[in-house]
């Protein structure tokens, strides 16, 4: 295990994924809705980045493209590469993405409930993973789908494997995914809301566990999430997501210290924070996130931003590194 | 600006709320239900001009020879007795479209009150009441049933349509009670407690309308139905007392067919066949439109 | 002490520090659950829900109550309000106890009372008009004539901060903190003096949240309503809460004021719970402790203290002996449910 961990490190400058200008769309009801619209960005090996935004910016949407997992109809990847190391899993045919799901990249989901089968037992739903992509016999895969429980941190896995979904509590299913995500040893792991469905309490000791697990496998992680707090904890590097399109990349101690999107400014600003005095007013971000039918020519944050100028309505601002900085941000006049 | 005002206005004047707009759109691009509508809607003409005495009125005459074949004077023949089996046919649409609505209308209102009680009171006696009673009426087999009241009403020619509005309302009695009982638990009707509103507003205000969908749905499969049974009840002799419907059609093809007259008997289940299936199609399409799945 | 006195110390100090009666009183209040299983459908069980809580509201103050899924809160709540009638205690509405009502009384009472949801989506009925559930509070109370009504509508569209061409448009026209804000009107068109919140930003997006959290703010200072705010997140409720009750397996744990509690928590639960939150400051070092298991089934509560099997500080005293509130340390308000906070 020690020897992964180096070797994760030494090859950490490597670039894993590389997202360029993904353009995703759904053809709706009221037409044709771009839920991602030109997003960039690379992961190295062995990283944690967070994908932040709210709902509808297209942070989910981005975790399946990579997967090749966009519901189609009525969702379809328009233009842009996703490259794993080299290889662009755009091109690739569906048996081919589906090699590479489970083995190469594993998603986990927010509602852990939900993404497990009810009517079989958590055993054979790992079993069938492990086989699904590993030469293992019946036996061996059961003994490592119980090694794997004991390093989520699931107590008496031998007996925990024989049970049904709906007798685990929520912190413990999501345990159970995370074991099954991680039974093939991935080199990406992409998280949406990992925890947002749990309490506090068991928040806290899943996140424990993932962090934890990602330095002994030394994989990358994309972390889908709302929460800055759980980004702050977590990630090396956070991407703020608007509308569809990246406002703001930087290293997690540059975004928190120094927010320069108007945007990101406002987020972290409205956040109620546990603090000695009571606020007695939040700062907040006036008016909502728009339509995605009807997204404003120029920048998408416009007509929210308190420093909006002639020139942002009319063209959208590119993603740029900002001097002297590892951060990049999309903005004309960034703080 | 714009957008939101003409959204606002046309809240207003759809005033059957934008849901069913967004339904019916749906609708108008699904092209085998509207293909569907066409026919159901030539049936419904046939039906109304006959009701208006355009045609179909002498059905009872006899104005032919016996089993006249296909002419330009009998488009479809004559049957055994020398009456025109086509002015028949129309007269029948009619009296399919009266027994389908007036059972449809039926039980769909009496399902939806008995479903929308007892989801609303489920886990109570009144619940318990209303389940019994579709228990048992549900186990008497429904012939019997329709022969039982009928014979009770001393051969009434309401006996049928009474008969299958008891039975058929129980289906959607069923469905419409399951979804009450999701319903009741939002937070919606909650508010409505919340702010003091009676039982019975809750449930005729607040929880009824949001179950338009399913009851919709129910009409249209209830009125299929209706026309299906009528065939065989009156070829029975349970069904149709006065007047003339496809299922007496065929009850006198009998003879004819026994004897290699098949006019009678084809023009009764072509034309019912055509309405039933039309009337299906549309009710799929239908359920697609308003499956709330599928409208965002 | 014993807990009742406890509770009736905390309503005393509350009672001479401005002198008035409590707008609220709620009085060892207990809702279970009773569950089918025995063979003739009789209950062999009961899922205590709400085991015991007493607490008192004074006019224009926020309670924060606050606690993981499960612990009973929003039941709390709605069995404050009748919606779903108590099992036993008592809930006194300016001295009044709800339960000698009759169901006109109760229904009169309504209207001092009301409630914001947790959920945009399913708290407005889908098939009417902004106007139409904003109104209808006004309706079922016969509040005035048609054109106050509209009149008064109109002016709640305005106090929740919403433009008046929304009053003909259908909830699914709006977002999730536009329909929160209708919600809040709804609640607000009989003027009550007392609102259960529960989980009112829950669901909402950070930004949006900011701005209903606070629009709940200004209606306490300009409106002078108690609120009984219900949430998991501490955050939110240090934000808007006075005081604060920290719920675990249906009972209160820790009651302090707002300050208080944040700044001195005593409940291991509390503690635990407190260091748990995520912190949007990546050079915070967060100093967790680990709390094992999860909540255990309130269908079977652990004998002695509810929180025995989790706590990092258990004694052999807490697995049998059921704490009860009493006064810990610091401020006369603070009260603990720990055998050891003395």
């Amino acid at each position: 295990m020690i020897a992964m961990t180096a070797k994760a490190r030494a090859k950490s400058s490597d670039i894993l994924l590389s997202v360029r200008d993904l353009v995703v769309e759904f053809a709706t009801d009221q037409g044709i809705v771009r839920a991602v619209d030109g997003v960039s960005f690379t992961i190295k090996a062995g990283e944690t980045v967070g994908l932040v935004g709210e709902s509808g910016c297209g942070k989910t949407v981005t975790g399946l493209a990579i997967l090749g997992l966009i519901p189609s109809p009525p969702g379809r990847i328009v233009s842009g590469s996703i490259e794993l190391q080299g290889q662009d899993l755009t091109q690739l045919s569906e048996p081919e993405l589906r090699k590479i799901r489970g083995s190469e990249i594993s998603m986990i989901f927010q509602e852990p409930m939900t993404a497990l089968n009810p009517v079989f037992r958590i055993g054979s739903q790992m079993i069938d993973v492990l086989r699904r992509h590993q030469q293992l016999s019946k036996r061996q895969a059961h003994a490592a789908a119980i090694e794997m429980l004991a390093k989520v941190g699931i107590p008496d896995p031998a007996v925990r494997i024989e049970e049904y979904p709906h007798q685990l509590s929520g912190g413990m299913r999501q345990r159970v995914m995370i074991a099954m995500a991680l039974s093939c040893g991935p080199k990406l792991l992409i998280a949406d809301e990992p925890t947002t469905a749990l309490d506090v309490t068991t928040q806290a000791q899943v996140i424990e566990q993932i962090i934890k697990l990602q330095s002994e496998f030394g994989m990358a992680m994309i972390l889908i999430t709302h929460d800055l707090g759980v980004v702050a904890e977590t990630c090396r590097q956070a991407i703020v997501m608007y509308c569809g399109s990246v406002l703001e990349n930087a290293p997690v101690t540059e975004l928190f210290a120094h927010p320069r999107h108007p945007y990101t400014l406002g987020l972290l600003g409205s956040i109620p924070r546990l603090q000695a005095d009571r606020q007695t007013k939040l700062p907040i971000i006036s008016g909502m996130v728009p339509d995605l039918l009807h997204l404003p020519s120029g920048c998408r944050f416009a007509d929210r931003c308190n420093k909006v100028m002639q020139q942002c309505r009319q063209q959208r601002p590119l993603l740029g590194a900002l001097p002297d900085t590892s951060t990049k941000v999309a903005c004309y006049d960034p703080h | 600006m714009s957008t939101m005002n003409t959204s606002a206005v046309s809240g207003i004047d759809g005033h059957g709320d934008s849901l069913w707009l967004k339904a019916a759109r749906k609708f108008k691009r699904d092209r085998v239900g509207m293909w569907a509508l066409f026919g159901v809607f030539i049936y419904a003409v046939i039906a109304l001009g006959v009701v208006f005495g355009f045609w179909g009125g002498a059905w009872a005459d006899v104005t032919g020879p016996k089993w006249a074949p296909v002419s330009a004077e009998y488009w479809f023949g004559t049957n055994i007795i020398g009456q025109d089996i086509f002015a028949r046919a129309l007269y029948s649409t009619r009296t399919a479209f009266e027994v389908g609505l007036l059972v449809a209308i039926g039980a769909t209102a009496l399902g939806a009150v008995f479903g929308a009680v007892a989801g609303f009171f489920s886990g109570t006696w009144i619940d318990e009441i209303i389940i019994w009673v579709m228990g048992v009426l549900d186990s008497v087999p429904f012939i019997l049933l329709v022969a039982a009241i009928a014979y009770s009403l001393g051969g009434s020619p309401w006996a049928m349509h009474i008969a299958m509005i008891a039975t058929f309302w129980i289906g959607t009695a069923r469905l419409v009670r399951g979804e009450v009982i999701k319903l009741k638990t939002l937070e919606y009707v909650e508010a409505a407690h919340a702010i003091g509103l009676g039982k019975v507003k809750i449930i005729f205000r607040h929880i009824l309308p949001n179950t338009f969908h399913i009851l919709l749905v129910q009409a249209t499969i209830s009125f299929v139905a209706a026309i299906k049974s009528e065939v065989i009840l009156s070829f029975l002799g349970l069904g149709v007392k006065d007047g003339m419907s496809w299922g007496l059609m065929i009850s006198e093809s009998t003879f004819e067919v026994l004897a290699g007259f098949f006019n009678n008997f084809i023009a009764a289940s072509v034309l019912m066949f055509g309405l039933v299936m039309a009337f299906n199609m549309f009710s799929d399409a239908l359920q697609d439109a308003l499956d709330p799945r599928s409208v965002k | 002490m014993t807990p009742i006195d406890a509770n009736l110390g905390f309503k005393q100090s509350q009672l001479t520090e401005d002198g008035s009666q409590p707008l609220l009183e709620v009085h060892e209040l207990k809702k279970y659950f009773p569950l089918q299983g025995g063979l003739f459908g009789r209950p062999r069980q009961h899922l205590k829900a709400v085991d015991g809580v007493s607490f008192s509201l004074n006019r224009g103050r926020t309670l924060g109550l606050v606690g993981e899924s499960g612990c009973g809160k929003s039941t709390l709540g709605r069995a404050i309000l009748y919606l779903q009638p108590p099992s036993a205690g008592q809930v006194r509405l300016r001295g009044q106890p709800l339960s000698s009502l009759s169901n006109a009384g109760l229904m009169a009472a309504r209207r001092d009372m009301q409630i914001i949801f947790q959920d945009p989506y399913a708290s407005l009925s889908p098939r009417r008009t902004v106007a139409q559930i904003i109104r209808e509070p006004l309706d079922v109370h016969r509040i005035g004539n048609s054109a106050e009504r509209r009149e008064r509508v109109e002016e709640l569209l305005t106090i929740v901060g919403m433009r008046q061409n929304s009053l003909n448009r259908y909830p699914h026209e709006f977002s999730g903190g536009q329909r929160q804000r209708i919600g809040i009107a709804r609640a607000l068109a009989l003027n009550p003096k007392f609102i259960v919140a529960d989980e009112p930003v829950s669901a909402l997006d950070v930004s949006v949240q900011s701005q209903v959290l606070n629009l709940i703010d200004r209606l306490k200072a300009e409106q002078n309503i108690a609120f009984l705010f219900i949430s998991h997140d501490l955050a939110v409720i240090q934000h808007v809460s006075d005081d604060v009750a920290v719920m675990y397996l249906g009972k209160i744990v820790e009651q302090a004021s707002a300050r208080d509690i944040y700044a001195h928590p005593q409940h291991p639960y509390t503690r635990a719970l407190l260091s748990a939150i995520p912190v949007p400051d990546p050079r915070h070092k967060a100093q967790r402790i680990a709390l094992t298991g999860d909540v255990p089934s309130p269908l079977n509560p652990p004998a002695g203290c509810p929180f025995h099997a989790r706590c990092p500080v258990v004694t052999e005293l807490c697995r049998t002996d059921v704490p009860q509130l009493k006064p810990g340390k610091g401020e006369a308000t603070h009260f603990v449910a720990c055998h050891l906070v003395e």
